[in-house]
């Protein structure tokens, strides 16, 4: 019973919030409503028996990924750049289309959707994720730690610098009157997941 | 309803409330202790005009707080302004939920009262999903004040705790590894009894001389540091240098809220200190026996234990000066993030030969 | 216990609303942030599924999804600075040229 009243009310915080994001104009409050949109994704999976990734989604996405964003935001002051206007065409044919292609998807799944319950407690803590991760995925697992170092060196050489790996910056026009940045050699901040 | 267990549901209520009031009454007592100790410190009287050596300098703080003119700049984000006090709030008061700070104890109907408000299995990791959530409020802060030195100052606080937030993380999982689960009562169970050490002296078994987890120690209180703004990294607030960085234009009690949030934070992480590192609610060279005297005697250890540990963070903040920024930050990467995750594997090592 | 579908259609609302985004508006940060709104509404179907069958394969593919998501912000956002840098706009329309 009570379990019903927590889905809905957060289900609907994360609809609502991720509706603010599409259609508000700044930013800055589409950025802080996608967090509490992941917030209320966290309780759901709180609800679908799995607490540790819950508490995961808001470490990595709530904690650490939106900061990123509010970061490149704030720091290109990007809320005094007006967006355009989109145009009218495009605007009507994005929600038109959108709106047919989700009434299809939520059609199809409430009619073939699996409707059974599952039958008894799924163990999900963070001993028997961590055995399955170290036994049956280990190669993922290097591969992603890989991937993450590939995309900490990306970063750093597009962010242009100079001198930030001993190489010239990619982008060859970089100034540096349009950041909010201090002046002085400060090392690279990066947010490493 | 059926099936709601309403002692059960007592019991948490009256946790919360023991909990919250420690909480919030940490701030007027930190107050008066970090003015009296500075003034020690710095050979100086420190207030004493307010009641016997100046005790009630905390009632004459809020007073203020709560008469002075509550502003809002012109060109400021209302609502973001608004709310960014609040956010510091939320890792203060919601990751001291998870920590135990007394012994487990049977009550007269037979029930276990567990002095732990919300004892889930995945406990540290409650703390540092809600610990990543203050740098919204520093953030915010510094960016609705429509100020370039608040967002300067917020800016760089919020860099710095992302950065330190790592160590911090990396450090914990050394202690995690070692207790074998999530949990921070297994932590504290873990750290209970004792052991002897080359044969001489007989020493707690806590984590803190532990012969793999001396390092950890340190990487996690200097990050602790750092995580809440204070002296040697207090760069948020600089004084002499963002004026007084991200909380420049708040006032009255928006300002208040800030303050309030920096000392229970400090409580927060001088609590999470004491149980990883220092045993919890552990008494030294004695075991408590499971009735209520063992559990006051477990709350006074726990509550000693937290009170040196923000005596120290007094201490350090009069003494040690503050870390140029770039220092700071290379602080963090190159120096305390090596050496936790070298901590992790040595601990790895020591499990797997069986020493632990 | 909460049926399953229900879970699923939630997760098609919140993909839809990303997909509604990413073709409406302009500004590169926002479509960013819708892209990452129709991740997590994957990783909802994910642990749907997985707790349906009490297999712990949609748990990890969604630990690795964020990973991966993580990995594919930070590049993406220092793709769009150099974008502001050389465009002094935040309009995906202008970085409409194949040279720079």
């Amino acid at each position: 019973m009570i379990t019903f009243a927590i889905f809905f009310f957060f289900a609907a915080i994360a609809v609502i919030f991720a509706a603010t994001v599409v259609l508000h104009r700044n930013p800055v409050v589409g950025a802080l409503s996608l967090v509490a949109s992941f917030f209320a994704l966290a309780v759901m999976y709180v609800l679908l028996e799995a607490p540790f990734l819950a508490a995961l989604q808001v470490i990595v996405y709530a904690g650490a990924i939106m900061v990123l964003f509010l970061f490149v935001i704030m720091l290109l002051n990007l809320q005094h750049q007006e967006e355009p206007r989109t145009r009218p065409v495009q605007q009507f044919l994005g929600y038109t289309s959108s709106a047919a292609f989700g009434l299809a998807l939520i059609y199809y799944l409430a009619k073939f959707g699996v409707t059974q319950l599952p039958d008894g407690p799924f163990v999900s803590d963070a001993r028997t994720v961590g055995i399955r991760m170290f036994e049956a995925y280990i190669f993922p697992f290097e591969m992603v730690s890989i991937l993450l170092l590939a995309a900490i060196v990306g970063a750093l050489l597009l962010s242009g610098r100079t001198g930030a790996m001993g190489v010239a910056p990619l982008s060859s026009s970089t100034t540096t009157e349009n950041l909010a940045a201090p002046h002085d050699e400060t090392p690279h901040i990066e947010v490493a997941p | 309803m059926h099936g709601i267990d309403w002692v059960d549901v007592g019991l948490s209520v009256l946790k919360i409330a023991i909990v919250l009031g420690a909480m919030l009454n940490v701030t007027p007592i930190m107050v008066w202790v970090e003015r009296r100790g500075s003034a020690l410190i710095q050979d100086r009287p420190g207030p004493n005009r307010v009641g016997p050596f100046g005790l009630f300098q905390s009632f004459a703080d809020a007073f203020k707080f709560v008469l002075k003119e509550d502003m809002l700049p012109a060109k400021a984000n209302k609502i973001l302004y608004t709310i960014a006090p609040m956010f510091g709030l939320i890792p203060a008061l919601t990751t001291i939920a998870v920590v135990p700070w007394g012994r487990p104890f049977a009550l007269p109907g037979g029930r276990l009262f567990e002095p732990i408000i919300a004892n889930v299995n995945i406990g540290i990791l409650l703390i540092f999903a809600l610990a990543s959530m203050g740098v919204y409020g520093i953030v915010m802060a510094g960016w609705a004040s429509a100020n370039k030195y608040s967002l300067f100052g917020g800016i760089r606080a919020s860099a710095q705790m992302i950065s330190y937030e790592l160590a911090l993380t990396l450090a914990a999982v050394s202690v995690l590894l070692a207790a074998g689960s999530l949990s921070l009562t297994d932590v504290v169970w873990r750290q209970t009894g004792s052991f002897v050490l080359f044969n001489v002296i007989k020493l707690p078994a806590w984590n803190i001389f532990s012969p793999s987890m001396w390092m950890a120690f340190i990487v996690f209180f200097v990050s602790g540091f750092a995580e809440t703004n204070r002296m040697p990294f207090d760069f948020a607030e600089a004084d002499a240098e963002l004026v007084a960085g991200y909380h420049t234009e708040y006032s009255s009690m928006k300002f208040a809220l800030f303050f309030m949030s920096e000392y229970m934070a400090m409580a927060t992480m001088s609590a999470l200190v004491t149980t990883l590192f220092l045993g919890g609610w552990d008494i030294p060279w004695y075991t408590e026996p499971a009735t209520w005297i063992g559990f006051a005697l477990s709350v006074l250890s726990f509550v000693t234990k937290v009170s040196i540990i923000l005596f120290i963070f007094v201490w350090v903040r009069w003494t040690i000066p503050r870390l140029k920024y770039d220092l700071l930050m290379k602080l963090g990467w190159k120096v305390f993030l090596p050496m936790a995750v070298v901590n992790v594997v040595i601990v790895a090592l020591f499990i797997a030969r069986g020493w632990l | 216990m909460i049926p399953t579908h229900w879970f699923l259609i939630l997760s098609a609302i919140l993909f839809t609303i990303g997909v509604c985004g990413v073709l409406t508006r302009k500004n590169g940060i926002t479509i960013f942030m819708c892209i990452e709104l129709m991740v997590n509404a994957v990783n909802l179907t994910f642990v749907a599924y997985a707790r349906q069958f009490h297999q712990l394969h949609g748990l990890l593919f969604v630990f690795f999804v964020m990973a991966i998501a993580a990995a594919e912000a930070a590049v993406g956002l220092a793709i769009f600075i150099s974008l502001f840098h050389h465009r002094h706009t935040i309009d995906v329309d202008e970085a409409n040229l194949m040279r720079w």
